[in-house]
């Protein structure tokens, strides 16, 4: 049985299609929701407050220590408090204790001991919001402090203390590739480097939320705004013990994800149903700011040490890692974060001699999981700070060196997995070369930097990414998407690929109207909902115009068949014949054979011909061996490079970034006003985890900057002064007209670039971002570069 | 706590309209404006006046509406995204950030697009220069970071409100 599925050919057959002429694919177009966005009118969880007469109040009572023993809780003062309901505790948890994405190693809410600042501990029911924030100071919990681990490499030590009784390690993974000994023998130059990165925070405005309903028919249904619905679903049956079909999830509009808004409502969507079942009503629960930060996944910390070994020529020949991820508290999405970080440990290069180790580590911080990026951004820092100490130790220009080892068409990556196309690495470093003017500005501040007085220096500095699309060898990978076509000749579109702000939902019907022949105000699009469609996987992974837009593309080019073949008779041509260009239908060679959308709809319901469809997409199935980390980790991979001018101010240690170049090889762009958000976005927000954003503790692991104001995230007074981008469209055969995502590789250039336009300005080594002010003085009093 | 206060009756304008509300002591104006009179353009963000995304203006100040009692705006104007345009007409900053395609998520919108009016219309800045944007809209965190968009769009809508008033 090894017969092509019919997705599969239907997706191929439209990327070798290529009309001369796109209807809307690739065309700058408004977003469905553009009028509403304007006017303020999407509706968002606590929009939904005013919809219900009565509702419950909700509130968590959290852990004031980042690892403890719970000794006893008393809620006999809050429970005298008027307008108090009840409690929920983890006693109260009618299924599994503890959840979580990979492994279930978090409670719903914590019982027995507490491993991170603000670890929920049991959850407040009031009539009002303020009842229950009152009644949570009330609760008097006992605790016996633990030892607390902050740093991994203590906690990876035997002797550590553990957070988990199986131990502080979760999980190793590992690449061999070529042999290590041999390929460092043949190098000319080796650099070795030691770099940090700490805890970037999500910061979407909107913070978490749910509303759950208990129904009459012991079922329940709540709204989340979560990235993932059938996430929350998995999660929120094991906790309740109800089967999937008992729990209906409903995606409002969200306020941004960036990937924080994933296991987290997980959680909160099973202790609110815990709570909407104890109580037999409906209730709310929203996080505050704080709440918000100290109770949601982060970026993960780490420390990663390499060692690349080139030939005089330029040539990489080697190259050595030991990625260590600090994941927190809870394994959250960790494992496979490390898996993702593993598989691009050595950056877009050929590599013969490989040999990366990784480890996850529980230490008391708060847990990290997903975050835009997935562990590439960590690495990618490492490998292009590399990359620029190896090109100035041979001499040359780290463009230059670039061009040398990329990965192009017909090469093997470090897995042993053939490129057979769709590689435009060279493209984006010859556009970016070209559009910042590189060499001339390189000489240009060099001599600059050489001859000022003043305490302004220049850099420029650039870096190059990739990103396996979707979810690769993490799991099932599948989407789908229902379009009906009413028979008022609009168009329903249901798709359970959320909309976070991402560009997804609108390439999906982008992609519907192209094959339909329609234009995009006929479709409608209705909101997730585990009940209305099927599971369209999580909205994760840079994977939600690739994998849900390719099953948006199967029903649509279902549906557009049988209009063809009903057309075709109403015509009297071939279907081959059949033009679509809605309101008018007619025939190609004949145009004056015509009918209208609105009468072919019409005909297809009176003959009975089905017009609704749920399309379905399987993506190519990944390979990785375990011991060697060779195979085919992802069915495709986005490539994607910027170049970086900043200006530091060696008094103050601020580092202005003034101009923004990028270059990206997206396979096809589909929704083009999407693509250039998530460049412009993804850009401000790398620049942030570049030079401000990290989530402080204390020494006691209590989290220092739980909020807005001192969590630096950028505003518009940091914006450079101008960002120029291009797309290229290295067509991916398997993406929906030839498209690959971009969600996340929109922020893996820019730190890096940014790190190495720094290191240029100043000369000195920059191992750890955020390169704050602090950092930038330490390195350049090190370099004994201080005038002062 | 609500069962031992009487509930305060608050007289002032909403988006040109008078209005009489009964509130809490405590009643923070976000939800009063929300929850009581149906205001959802109005995000709270962060509720502590970090974000922006629930300022409104109030007689001619713009203001975080979770930093402000309800109680405190007695007899005063309050201006929200509602009171500056509708579906049918549009105001031109509304207008100007569809053409730019600035929304990405859209919480934060409702803010920065009261903080542009603000700057057009209470400042009567119709030229402003890109520093003038930077400094009204920098209490307005957008995390997808459409800030270039925002800059763009402010132009255009100071361009297109110089023509209306013949400027």
């Amino acid at each position: 049985m090894s017969r092509v599925a019919e997705y599969v050919q239907i997706v191929e057959e439209v990327f070798h299609k290529k009309p001369k002429e796109y209807l809307v694919i690739g065309k700058t177009v408004k977003k469905y929701n553009s009028l509403e966005l304007a006017l303020g009118k999407p509706v968002y969880l606590a929009d939904y407050i005013n919809r219900f007469k009565e509702l419950l109040w909700l509130k968590t009572v959290r852990s004031p220590y980042a690892h403890a023993k719970i000794k006893r809780i008393d809620f006999s003062e809050a429970l005298k408090l008027k307008g108090v309901v009840g409690v929920v505790t983890a006693d109260d948890v009618p299924g599994s204790k503890n959840i979580g994405y990979v492994l279930p190693d978090q409670p719903v809410l914590a019982y027995d001991k507490v491993r991170y600042h603000g670890e929920g501990i049991a959850i407040i029911a009031a009539v009002e919001k303020e009842i229950a924030e009152e009644a949570v100071s009330l609760v008097k919990v006992e605790y016996e402090p633990l030892p607390v681990l902050l740093d991994p490499l203590k906690a990876l030590k035997p002797d550590a203390p553990k957070i988990h009784d199986k131990g502080n390690i979760l999980t190793r993974f590992k690449i061999r590739r070529g042999n290590i000994e041999e390929g460092f023998s043949k190098a000319d130059a080796v650099v070795e480097g030691e770099y940090r990165v700490n805890q970037q925070e999500h910061a979407y405005i909107e913070t978490e939320g749910v509303i759950a309903i208990p129904e009459p028919d012991g079922t329940i249904t709540l709204i989340i705004n979560t990235q993932c619905p059938f996430d929350v679903r998995r999660d929120v049956s094991r906790a309740t013990g109800l089967s999937f079909n008992k729990i209906r999830v409903i995606v409002p509009m969200i306020g941004g994800g960036f990937g924080g808004k994933e296991d987290v409502l997980n959680i909160i969507g099973a202790r609110a149903a815990i709570a909407a079942m104890k109580f037999r009503k409906p209730v709310v629960l929203i996080h505050d700011r704080e709440e918000c930060v100290l109770d949601h996944s982060k970026r993960h910390a780490g420390i990663m040490r390499y060692k690349h070994g080139a030939t005089k020529d330029g040539k990489l020949v080697a190259v050595q890692g030991e990625i260590i991820l600090d994941t927190g508290a809870y394994a959250s999405l960790g494992p496979f974060v490390l898996w993702r970080a593993t598989v691009h440990s050595v950056g877009p290069y050929v590599v013969p001699n490989a040999k990366i180790d990784s480890v996850l580590v529980y230490t008391n911080k708060l847990y990290a999981g997903a975050f835009r990026g997935f562990g590439c951004p960590q690495v990618a820092f490492a490998v292009e700070r590399q990359m620029d100490k190896l090109a100035e130790k041979l001499g040359m220009d780290p463009l230059e060196f670039r061009l040398k080892n990329i990965l192009r068409e017909g090469d093997q990556t470090v897995h042993g997995q053939l490129l057979d196309h769709s590689v435009g690495l060279e493209d984006i470093l010859e556009r970016l070369g070209k559009a910042s003017n590189w060499k001339q500005k390189r000489a240009e501040y060099e001599k600059f930097n050489r001859e000022t007085k003043g305490v302004i220096r220049k850099g420029i500095g650039l870096a190059i990414w990739w990103h396996g699309n979707s979810i690769g060898a993490e799991g099932a990978d599948y989407s789908s998407a229902v379009i009906i076509i009413n028979r008022d000749g609009t168009i329903t579109y249901r798709t359970n690929i959320t909309d976070f702000g991402n560009a997804s939902p609108q390439g999906h019907i982008m992609i519907v109207s192209e094959i339909l022949g329609v234009p995009l105000e006929y479709i409608h699009i209705e909101r997730p909902d585990t009940s209305a469609a099927p599971d369209a996987g999580p909205t994760v992974a840079s994977r939600g115009q690739v994998m849900g837009g390719n099953a948006a593309l199967v029903a649509a080019y279902k549906l557009r068949q049988r209009l063809n073949q009903v057309a075709a008779d109403m015509l009297e041509c071939s279907p081959d014949e059949v033009v679509i260009k809605a309101p008018d239908v007619y025939c190609k060679s004949d145009p004056s054979k015509r009918i209208s959308w609105r009468d072919l709809v019409e005909e297809c319901f009176w003959r009975g011909v089905p017009l609704q469809e749920i399309g379905y997409y399987r993506a190519p199935r990944a390979i990785w061996d375990d011991e060697t980390g060779q195979g085919q980790p992802y069915f495709t991979y986005t490539y994607v490079g910027a170049i970086a001018e900043v200006e530091v101010d060696i008094e103050t240690g601020k580092v202005r970034v003034t101009k923004l170049y990028g270059a990206f090889d997206i396979g096809k762009v589909i929704n083009r006003v999407g693509l250039e958000l998530h460049a412009e976005g993804g850009a401000i927000m790398s620049m942030g985890y570049a030079l401000t954003e990290e989530v402080k503790y204390d020494e006691n692991g209590l989290v220092m900057n739980p909020n807005l104001y001192a969590y630096y995230v950028p505003t518009i007074l940091d914006v450079p002064d101008s960002i120029e981008y291009e797309f290229i469209e290295a067509g991916f055969k398997r993406g929906p007209f030839g498209a690959k995502g971009f969600g996340e590789p929109s922020v893996e250039p820019w730190h890096p670039a940014i790190a190495n336009a720094i290191a240029y300005a100043l000369k000195v080594d920059v191992n750890e971002i955020p390169a704050t002010p602090e950092r930038i003085y330490r390195l350049l009093k090190k370099a004994g570069l201080l005038k002062i | 706590m609500s069962e031992e206060y009487p509930l305060i009756p608050v007289k002032f304008v909403v988006n040109g309209k008078e209005v009489e509300v009964k509130v809490k002591p405590y009643e923070r104006l976000v939800d009063t404006l929300r929850y009581r009179l149906g205001l959802s353009s109005i995000k709270e963000g962060c509720g502590r006046g970090e974000c922006g995304s629930c300022v409104v203006i109030v007689d001619d100040k713009l203001v975080p509406s979770c930093l402000m009692l309800t109680v405190q705006v007695r007899g005063k104007k309050i201006l929200t995204l509602e009171g500056i345009g509708s579906e049918d007409k549009l105001h031109p900053i509304q207008k100007a950030f569809i053409e730019t395609h600035a929304p990405q998520c859209g919480f934060c919108i409702p803010g920065v697009i009261m903080a542009a009016y603000w700057l057009l219309e209470v400042k009567k800045n119709l030229n402003p220069s890109i520093d003038d944007i930077k400094e009204a809209l920098s209490g307005n965190i957008c995390r997808c970071g459409s800030y270039f968009r925002f800059i763009k769009a402010v132009q255009l809508a100071a361009e297109e409100l110089r023509k209306m008033k013949k400027i």
